[in-house]
């Protein structure tokens, strides 16, 4: 069964109490009829004005109480409904949460925020449908069928042959539309794509004076939703009328049996008009039905990409219970590791040892491996092959929890969230005083400036604090990862926007604090504070040692120091 | 309670709704003529759906009845015509109106997308990209949905409405009094509920954006949320607005549920007040029995075009309410952002005249800036972190306008050149590098939209960024990824450096360019773009020394003000 239905299970009590309130609310509206003849009858015609203010207040009274029943209805609809759609989307949010990086890989982003809003919108339309009116069209047909077959046998029967042709059709129409309307979802992803990388590109649009280009990117996509709207539309659309040219083709033929029959005296005047009034409530029925079947298909198609969502699989935990030993050196082990998509490995047979509470550097190339070396440890990605190890424990063994907890990572691009400066450095550590986070700042350099902002740590930045440099930017990130007080630092080329004075007095104030750190880094100023420099070429520790070691060799290290302007004597004096 | 968290939202004002419905009618009208058609297909819908019982009616009494087999056959045939002529038109209206709707839908689309282009880099950095996205998708969606069915019903609704009138008129006047006191009822009625549901759909449409804008703000920084362990205070903030989405949808949707029992309701006492009325006209032999009786029957069909329209009605709300958001942000003052100005072939001379600015009020970023370049001049901006380089970069874009003084292109102020003109002479590296999610050739070839593919291949190769490109699975056909999976930060820049490169620019931008990129490769680059820069008038942003030591100006700043400017040896060196 799919899993976005299986959620209304909790609701069936509730559900059994909307349908119980339709049919009251429906059985009201049967009796009306014969209330109505009544007034006529005894009333009316019989000139007995009592008997009009009779039945009149009992079918006020029957109506106000279908009222009542039809308010609570709409009450508990509303309720299901809406519970409902909540429910989705935090088992979708919580799903989303729970993927790992491979996993995200499979959807794109805009379109997972379409599934999380617009197509639980849809779903939790067709249910809100169902417990409305779902029953009462169907009932209706039924009822409709079952008196004009009650009326005159012979004659209902075109009824009896012409109808469920119709409701196989319609049927039919709901698995197509189905395909259909996810068609359109599609096209809405789409849609919602395009605006996204306009939204987070704007500036580079701006700048390359691409507006046009985009304007044109957006017409094509949102004109292809528009397309396939149209076409669902019309699709649907033109049910109604077939429909009705069959029903009504069959009251011809009715008629003309009618005919027939009255010639041979098997039926009366009166019989044709009850039966062709019946029909005519099917043909409304019938009619409602449509919309049913295009909430259904519609609901169908969401409930299909939501389910896409929720049934990807649980990547495999194996119940392990060790935790974090504090106090261990980090240790790779003959490392490959390929990203998800990827072909070739980024990592091969790399080995590396970090000694606890030492500053490593990792230096190399544009691409050869570093920012995949780092997403490792805290295990964002899982390597080919090779063990990762903290003082002698696989990390694969760890819980994720106890691993991730001890470290601060700050990734290449600072990312920071819609808030205060204060709730952004807060982020590292729920529940962090005032104290720690001004501390933290002031590690990461970033405290003096801060201060001198009108509303200090209280000024709201940005989804992506564009109001703040870029060094800015980098310096809150780090304080975001020292407010943990990780045990493994992990510096992703996140001092690239600073300036050599500030990197160092950032550097002497993290070095302070204990921790393991791995720093990525293009600066030849930045791995000489380093214990060990790890020099990565093409997925492999291609040399390693202190800065005076590696300076002293010839080769990738030397070369790069030469290409910042580095002779082995002069680094003293640049630093200050 | 939002630790990150939502804007601050204005209550929901009272909307204007005539205001908005009168811009959507706008849109609407720009189709004059199929709507035209589809108005008078409804009008001869409306018309046939009552031929069609009255013709059954004397086919049972004139023919059936009296055994005429050849009269019978005659008014079939008749009978047939209107039926298949009533399909025919009932396709065509909906055919047509699904043109009408969507088109218009689509044009509401492409202006609000068309106004975000016309914006200032300001506005999107104050506001979530998510919440944006809502606009152009969930809310639009509503005006979508609403717009198909609203019209015809509406249309078909007045002249049903219009035509039992004057049919009541003529049987009775009297009774078409007693008739229309639902009404007034049901104005008040209708004033209850929409006075709950109209704010409510405005509520939720505005916590489905915000829901939306925190869903994408999630996705976009799941590394970090992964890396620091978040998930668990993710879930929690999603709920709180996943809850208050659900508040604001139940009531709305409750509160709609009622206008059908209303209706209903209001209905059935309406029937019995008539037979009252009419009974006591009968008994003083005011009007036959068979009047009344046939009253009652017009009286019941006036009411479900009434109901129609009072649902209708309920549906244009939730519809206004997506549409306010829409118009919201087309009616954002469209500012500077170089709306002023014309076109101007720029030379490569700038010129900054004590030029000062504030992104916020009371803070300057920069203040009285003065420095010229002159055409073909290399000019680098160093500083510490925050201390107004980026910022030059905007207002050299018109990214933003000076609080005061100017900025003067070959002796012509800024303010006198539009912003593309002027960009669209201007290269750009900025400090994010944003790719689409297109292949490496296009993403290139964004900086120049004709180039060849050999062109592209050339600035790739220029940029270093030619060899690992080879090395993808695809080449240059290979898809990147708004995320940029699979490519390093490093080969990020690569790729814009070489799509500044095609742009073959007047003035050349690059902001912190190189600064994810190896210090080797870097130096190769460096050898490109001096050439590339030989006769360019280029500004650099860049931390690294090396980068800027081709300089043949450096303009040191401090907090906004220039502290030092000259040669690279005077600058730098000096200041150790």
């Amino acid at each position: 069964m799919s899993r976005v239905l299986s959620l209304l299970k909790p609701y069936r009590l509730s559900m059994a109490a909307a349908w119980g309130l339709m049919l009251l609310e429906l059985a009201v509206e049967l009796v009306m009829p014969i209330l109505i003849a009544k007034m006529i009858d005894d009333g009316i015609i019989a000139g007995n004005l009592n008997m009009v203010i009779r039945w009149g207040v009992i079918m006020i009274g029957l109506s106000l109480f279908s009222f009542a029943a039809g308010i609570t209805n709409s009450f508990i609809a509303a309720r299901i409904g809406q519970n409902y759609g909540f429910d989705i989307r935090k088992k979708l949010f919580e799903k989303v949460q729970s993927f790992s990086f491979a996993q995200y890989g499979h959807f794109d982003t805009s379109t997972l925020i379409t599934r999380m809003t617009n197509d639980v919108t849809q779903l939790q339309n067709a249910v809100f449908m169902s417990l409305r009116i779902m029953l009462r069209a169907p009932l209706m047909i039924v009822f409709g069928t079952a008196m004009a077959l009650y009326v005159h046998f012979g004659l209902s029967l075109v009824l009896v042959i012409v109808v469920p042709v119709m409701l196989v059709f319609m049927m039919f129409m709901m698995r197509r539309g189905a395909s259909m309307f996810e068609r359109v979802q599609k096209r809405l992803d789409k849609v919602n794509s395009v605006m996204r990388e306009n939204l987070t590109g704007i500036r580079l649009i701006k700048a390359f004076v691409r507006s046009d280009h985009e304007k044109s990117r957006f017409q094509k996509s949102s004109k292809a939703l528009m397309d396939e709207t149209i076409r669902v539309i019309r699709t649907f659309e033109s049910i109604v009328p077939l429909l009705l040219l069959v029903m009504n083709g069959a009251l011809l033929l009715i008629l003309w049996l009618g005919f027939v029959e009255m010639q041979n005296g098997t039926v009366t005047t009166g019989e044709i008009v009850a039966i062709i009034n019946y029909a005519a409530r099917i043909i409304i029925s019938l009619s409602i039905f449509t919309f049913i079947t295009i909430a259904f298909a519609r609901g169908k198609a969401s409930a299909g990409r939501i389910d896409e969502v929720l049934n990807v699989e649980q990547e495999k935990l194996n119940w392990v219970t060790e935790t974090y030993p504090k106090d261990g050196d980090l240790t790779l082990e003959n490392v490959f590791f390929t990203y998800p998509g990827g072909t070739a490995p980024v990592l091969k047979d790399l080995s590396m040892t970090v000694k606890r509470g030492e500053m490593a550097a990792i230096l190399g190339g544009t691409g050869s491996g570093k920012s995949a070396l780092l997403s490792l440890i805290p295990r964002l990605y899982e390597p080919d092959s090779g063990i990762i190890s903290i003082g002698g424990r696989d990390i694969s063994q760890m819980k994720m929890d106890s691993l991730r907890r001890e470290i601060g990572f700050v990734p290449q691009e600072s990312h920071l969230f819609t808030g205060s400066i204060f709730d952004n450095i807060r982020w590292g550590k729920k529940n962090a005083t005032e104290k720690e986070i001004v501390e933290a700042a002031r590690k990461a350099q970033i405290h003096e400036t801060v201060a001198a902002l009108p509303d200090g740590y209280h000024t709201m930045i940005g989804q992506k604090g564009v109001t703040l440099s870029g060094g800015q930017k980098q310096r809150l990130s780090i304080a975001r990862a020292l407010i943990r007080k990780p045990d493994i630092l992990l510096l992703d080329d996140s001092t690239s926007a600073l300036d050599v004075k500030t990197e160092v007095a950032l550097i002497d104030a993290i070095t302070e604090e204990k921790c393991t750190i791995i720093i990525v880094t293009q600066k030849i100023s930045t791995a000489e504070q380093a214990d060990r420099i790890f020099m990565i070429e093409d997925g492999q520790v291609a040399m390693s040692g202190t800065h005076k070691e590696l300076s002293s060799q010839n080769g990738l290290y030397k070369r790069l120091m030469e290409s910042q302007g580095r002779k082995e004597n002069i680094h003293e004096q640049t630093r200050g | 309670m939002n630790r990150h968290g939502a804007n601050p939202q204005p209550k929901p004002k009272i909307q204007n709704m005539s205001g908005t419905l009168k811009r959507i009618t706008g849109y609407l009208l720009k189709r004059k003529g199929k709507l035209i058609l589809t108005i008078v297909t409804v009008a001869l819908s409306s018309v046939l759906a009552l031929a069609g019982p009255f013709l059954i009616g004397v086919a049972i009494d004139n023919y059936i009845a009296s055994g005429d087999e050849d009269g019978l056959l005659w008014l079939l045939g008749g009978l047939a015509l209107v039926y298949v002529s009533y399909s025919g038109v009932l396709f065509l209206q909906n055919y047509w109106m699904a043109d009408i709707a969507q088109k218009t839908v689509y044009e509401l689309r492409d202006d609000l997308f068309q106004h975000f282009h016309k914006l200032p880099i300001a506005f999107f950095d104050k506001r979530r990209h998510g919440e944006l996205m809502s606009r152009v998708t969930n809310d639009i969606e509503n005006i979508s949905s609403t717009l198909n069915s609203s019209i015809i019903q509406i249309a078909s609704g007045i002249l049903t409405l219009a035509g039992s009138i004057v049919v009541m008129l003529y049987l009775s006047p009297i009774l078409t009094v007693v008739t229309l006191l639902i009404i007034p009822l049901m104005f008040g009625g209708m004033k209850w509920i929409t006075k709950r549901t109209g704010p409510k759909f405005k509520e939720q449409q505005r916590h489905l954006g915000d829901l939306n804008g925190f869903i994408e703000e999630a996705i976009s920084s799941r590394h970090i949320v992964k890396m620091f362990s978040r998930e668990d205070e993710m879930i929690a903030d999603f709920m709180e607005r996943n809850e208050q989405l659900r508040e604001a949808g139940y009531l709305a949707q409750a509160y709609s549920g009622f206008i059908p029992k209303l209706m209903n309701v209001l209905n059935n006492t309406s029937f019995a007040f008539i037979a009252l009325a009419g009974g006591i006209l009968a008994l003083n032999g005011q009007a036959s029995v068979g009047t009344i009786v046939i009253f009652t029957e017009y009286a019941r069909q006036f009411t479900r075009p009434l109901n129609d329209l009072a649902n209708q009605y309920n549906t244009m709300l939730s519809a206004v309410a997506g549409a306010e958001r829409v118009f919201d942000i087309i009616d954002t003052e469209e500012t500077v952002d170089g709306k002023t100005g014309t076109r101007h072939n720029i030379l490569g001379e700038v010129i900054f005249k004590d030029v000062s600015f504030s992104y916020e009020k009371g803070k300057e970023t920069l203040s009285g800036v003065t420095f010229s370049a002159s055409k073909g001049e290399t000019i680098a901006l160093i500083g510490p972190t925050g201390s107004g380089k980026t910022t030059i970069m905007n207002l050299l874009a018109r990214f933003y306008e000076p609080d005061s003084g100017s900025i003067v292109f070959d002796g012509v102020d800024s303010r006198n050149i539009s912003g593309a003109s002027l960009r669209g002479q201007m290269g750009f590296v900025l400090q994010d590098t944003v790719l689409f999610e297109e292949t490496v050739m296009e993403n290139i070839r964004y900086g120049r939209l004709n180039a060849t593919d050999e062109e592209v291949v050339e600035a790739a190769r220029l940029a270093n960024a030619h060899s690992f490109i080879m090395k993808m699975p695809d080449g240059y056909a290979a898809k990147l990824s708004q995320e940029g999976s699979g490519i390093s930060q490093g080969q990020r820049q690569l790729i814009a450096i070489a799509r500044a490169i095609l742009a073959d620019p007047v003035i050349l931008i690059l902001d912190e360019a190189t600064s994810s990129i190896d210090t080797i490769t870097e130096l190769h680059i460096q050898e490109a773009l001096g050439r590339l820069m030989e006769g360019r008038t280029s500004f650099v942003i860049a931390h690294r020394l090396n980068t800027v030591r081709r300089a043949d100006q450096v303009i040191r700043l401090r907090a906004g003000r220039i502290e030092a400017m000259g040669a690279y040896e005077d600058v730098v060196e000096h200041h150790g």
